[in-house]
């Protein structure tokens, strides 16, 4: 579903001064893998995710995506590959002057769905993600993880084969946090395959899924039901 | 693609940047109605000329017996026997009085009560000659004046000359003068969807992030630019409709044997000002998305 080729991304900082995010990095995810990306901070995660939706574009190596290559995609193509991809953020990224059900149907729209899919579908996720009393409050109406939850559902609306989350519960507190996760696990229980870049510890230790460590741009760990660091 | 999101993307975006949109349309109207005033002023230039002494540049006009003895038969064919073989003719023909008059009905259709006040006999019969070089009319004037029957030797394009070096300043004025009010029009839209798409940059990022098409995130804020555009356009039609027939017919009272241009003239460059009022607008919005929207 996922592979990396000895992808490297560097990033200009004005001048010569170049910054290395991802060193001839490999990583294989299977289609309905759950996959933590973990790591401090600046260790390259965000840059990974952000290579596979093409927002980043490697300087070497391949990655495919969905069947994709990336590296050839005709960027006139982008637009369907993110179809096959939700995406959920440590901010929530929702629209502010747009009520919870607005939000989640703003993903279909503007790819073109009808409006009859749109009644059908929508109440449908916010069920899904445990908000069907909330579809006409405004973001500011709710907690912080009910709003990381309307941010699921509309990244999972369209039915995406991949689910990246950077850092979803980097903004929540513990007790939200495991609601989130369980989110999550029921959303890779349909078929999705979920990859979630986090330094939360408990979380980690908790789910016992696979693990792939990040540092410096190094992949220095990949480790199938891993913890977050090595005992001891 | 949702035409209805399309279009009311747009016009929230215009109602929310209010003062941008007046001044973009005002700036288009100004372009535009310079723009139109430079073709109307073209057209008149060429509906004057054509029509008014066509491709000749001497008239010779002959004797009818009213100030000099009439022409007779014989003097008439010995002067066109003459001019045909000058050197510095090129062609000539003869217009009969009958010919004159109808070319004045003809010219002067939309204008019964000139028509009316002309006698069918009063205007001359003439040799319409056209030079090889227009520069070489004191040959034929010298040539030709004393001829008997003879009645004056005109240069019409010494006439027409003053005319028309007096139009086309005026126009390449409006022109120069538009085409400037147009780039800076098209900046002016440029900017105001650069600004416009900067405010709505998060709506932006997460269509993009959900696979919205490229066309399907600019499109309302070309159609932003494209309805104030044409708007615009609308705006310098109308100005032009209710300003030039009025001060053609103020100058048809001072000019008289001038054909002018009218309301139909005005009507008929509406589309090409629509035209022009939307496609600098659309080739000015999608310039200032180019790089701010890209995927
Ligand atoms: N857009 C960018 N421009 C320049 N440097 C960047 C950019 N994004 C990330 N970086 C740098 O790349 C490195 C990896 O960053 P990132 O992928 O965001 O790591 P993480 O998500 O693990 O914190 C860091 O040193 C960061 O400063
Ligand atoms: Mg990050």
């Amino acid at each position: 579903m996922i592979r990396l080729q000895n992808v490297t991304k560097t990033y200009k900082r004005g001048g010569d001064d170049e910054v290395v995010a991802l060193d001839d990095v490999s990583i294989d995810v299977d289609k309905g893998e759950f996959v933590f990306v973990v790591g401090p901070s600046g260790s390259g995660k965000s840059t990974f995710m952000r290579l596979l939706t093409r927002e980043q574009f490697p300087d070497e190596g391949e990655i495919w995506v969905a069947g994709k290559n990336l590296v050839s995609l005709r960027s006139w193509k982008v637009p369907m590959l993110r179809r096959e991809i939700g995406y959920v953020f440590q901010d929530f990224k929702l629209l502010p002057n747009k009520t919870v059900y607005e939000n989640v149907a703003f993903a279909m729209e503007v790819i073109g769905k009808s409006r009859r899919e749109i009644e059908r579908r929508v109440p449908e996720v916010l069920e899904l993600v445990g908000l069907e009393g909330k579809a006409q409050a405004l973001p500011h109406e709710l907690s912080g993880g009910q709003q990381q939850r309307v941010s699921v559902a509309r990244a999972f609306v369209n039915n995406p084969r991949i689910l990246l989350c950077d850092e979803p519960t980097g903004n929540l507190d513990p007790t939200t946090s495991v609601g989130i996760m369980k989110l999550l696990d029921r959303i890779n229980r349909t078929g999705a395959t979920v990859v979630m870049a986090t330094h939360d510890q408990h979380i980690v230790d908790s789910m016992r899924r696979r693990v792939i460590e990040l540092e410096n741009g190094h992949v220095v760990r990949d480790q199938s039901r891993g913890v977050y660091g090595y005992a001891g | 693609m949702r035409w209805i999101y399309v279009l009311t993307e747009a016009l929230k975006g215009l109602r929310r940047n209010l003062m941008m949109t007046v001044a973009v349309i005002l700036s288009v109207t100004v372009s535009l109605t310079l723009l139109g005033a430079s073709l109307l002023l073209s057209e008149q230039v060429e509906l004057a000329t054509d029509d008014w002494v066509g491709q000749v540049e001497v008239s010779i006009f002959l004797c009818d017996g009213r100030t000099c003895p009439e022409i007779t038969e014989e003097q008439r064919e010995q002067l066109e026997t003459d001019l045909e073989e000058h050197q510095v003719v090129e062609e000539v023909f003869y217009e009969s009085k009958q010919e004159a008059y109808d070319r004045f009905v003809e010219l002067f259709s939309d204008q019964p009560n000139l028509i009316e006040s002309v006698d069918a006999d009063v205007l001359p019969a003439s040799f319409r000659v056209r030079l090889q070089n227009p520069q070489l009319f004191a040959v034929i004037a010298d040539e030709f004046a004393a001829y008997p029957g003879v009645e004056e030797i005109v240069d019409q394009r010494q006439v027409l000359d003053q005319f028309l070096r007096f139009t086309n300043v005026i126009r390449n004025a409006a022109l120069i003068v538009a085409v400037i009010q147009l780039v800076a029009a098209g900046v002016l839209i440029a900017n105001t969807i650069r600004v416009a798409a900067f405010a709505r940059r998060e709506q932006t990022s997460i269509m993009k992030l959900v696979g919205a098409s490229n066309w399907y995130i600019r499109l309302p804020f070309v159609m932003e630019g494209v309805f104030a555009g044409v708007l615009g356009a609308l705006v310098s039609w109308g100005l032009l409709w209710a300003s030039v027939p009025r001060v053609a017919a103020q100058l048809r009272q001072e000019i008289e044997l001038m054909p002018f241009i009218g309301a139909s003239e005005v009507i008929a460059i509406g589309p090409l000002l629509l035209a022009s009022g939307a496609g600098i607008a659309a080739l000015a919005s999608v310039l200032a998305l180019r790089r701010f929207l890209d995927v």
